[in-house]
């Protein structure tokens, strides 16, 4: 086993501490003495340089592991290629898609699609890229011309740092379906069943997609404010959107009045 | 900053665009709603480049791309299409598109795009 500098939180601190890491498990010494087996994880997940494992025996535990890059790209390489997971061999290309601008230099890259519970992780010999579960906007079985031919691709949408990109996954049609399925099923939470938007609220919603403020939109639509505003009730109410600022309108007191007529005097004398 | 012309069949996405493109503070310097509309009013208007929406009555999008590119091989045409019709990207660009994006879009990223398709 080769041993890495790691911090651990444990009992709500972090400690400085060596870990030992083998084939298929790591172990950590005291004073948190436990040894985990990879294929005891049932989530993998990463905050910044913040590694969360959960690991399920009798009962489920979370692990925080913080170290540097290098460490953490082994640790999660190690992981992923044996924790309890939905795991497929695949070409994917993420992403593919950034705002709705197709990225020009996007390549296939051979690897591996991990779904776990919080996220759907891709990796290969250079990237680990995780999507968390919240995160996924949408998931398509569509076609993508590959080589000259339309090929069928699973497109995984997701919100990115406020931007929405979208990944592609590529493997025999079989096990897209699958993978389609279980993704499907993995983010059903996210389902809007019920929940649809009538003409008007889908073009607001669009137009707010696309970056568009009250202002623009109120112009665009040509609505008053208080119509878009009651549609920003009901697109906030389905959890569709949230408030990020208040706009405040104001109107003069006889005092501002008054300062702005005489600032006016000086200016024009 | 360039002068475009936009071009898609719904009035909708044509004002959205237009508001993206002019907060980049790029000039509008005309609308077409159909691929036909398009080829005339580049050649009256003789736009630095064309957003033109793929499917469209009368000439589709990749129609009026050869035609405009007939006029004018330099032409700058980016691409844009809905969701699930990203199988034209490749006609679109193997017929001349500079780019291409896909709706729903956001303004960022499009501005990125034609920046970058007027600096090629």
């Amino acid at each position: 086993m080769k041993e890495v500098p790691v911090k651990v939180e444990h009992n709500n601190q972090w400690i400085v501490t060596k870990l030992s890491v083998g084939d298929d498990r790591i172990v950590f010494p005291a004073p948190v003495s436990k040894e985990i087996l990879f294929k005891s994880v049932m989530d993998l997940a990463e905050k910044k340089n913040v590694l969360i494992i959960t690991v399920k025996t009798d009962t489920e535990s979370v692990y925080k592991i913080l170290s540097v890059e290098k460490v953490l790209q082994i640790l999660k390489k190690l992981i992923l290629a044996s924790c309890n997971a939905y795991r497929l061999m695949a070409y994917f290309m993420s992403p593919a898609i950034r705002g709705g601008v197709l990225i020009k230099d996007a390549q296939w890259e051979k690897g591996s699609i991990v779904v776990v519970r919080s996220g759907i992780w891709f990796t290969s010999a250079t990237k680990q890229i995780c999507v968390p579960v919240k995160d996924v906007a949408a998931i398509e079985l569509t076609k993508r011309d590959v080589q000259g031919k339309p090929t069928d691709v699973v497109r995984i949408d997701h919100v990115e740092t406020g931007e929405v990109a979208s990944s592609l996954v590529l493997c025999p049609l079989s096990t897209l379906q699958v993978l389609y399925n279980y993704l499907k099923d993995t983010t059903k939470s996210m389902d809007m069943k019920g929940t649809e938007l009538d003409g008007i609220d889908q073009q607001v919603a669009m137009l707010v997609y696309s970056g568009m403020d009250s202002h623009a939109i109120e112009n665009m639509l040509n609505i008053p404010h208080k119509q878009l505003d009651a549609i920003y009730d009901k697109i906030l109410k389905l959890s569709l959107a949230e408030v990020v600022t208040i706009r405040r309108e104001i109107q003069l007191t006889t005092k501002g009045v008054r300062y702005i007529t005489d600032a006016t005097k000086t200016q024009t004398n | 900053m360039g002068k475009i012309l936009i071009v898609d069949d719904t009035l909708f996405m044509r004002t959205l665009l237009k508001n993206i493109l002019f907060s980049g503070g790029h000039t509008i310097v005309g609308e077409a709603g159909d691929g036909e509309e398009a080829v005339a009013k580049y050649k009256e208007l003789k736009p630095d480049l064309v957003t033109m929406d793929v499917v469209m009555p009368k000439m589709n999008g990749i129609e009026s791309l050869k035609a405009i590119k007939a006029l004018d091989p330099a032409a700058r045409v980016i691409m844009c299409t809905a969701v699930g019709q990203e199988q034209m990207v490749k006609l679109a660009i193997k017929t001349g598109a500079r780019g291409y994006i896909v709706k729903p879009f956001q303004a960022p990223k499009v501005l990125e795009e034609v920046k970058n398709v007027l600096a090629s």
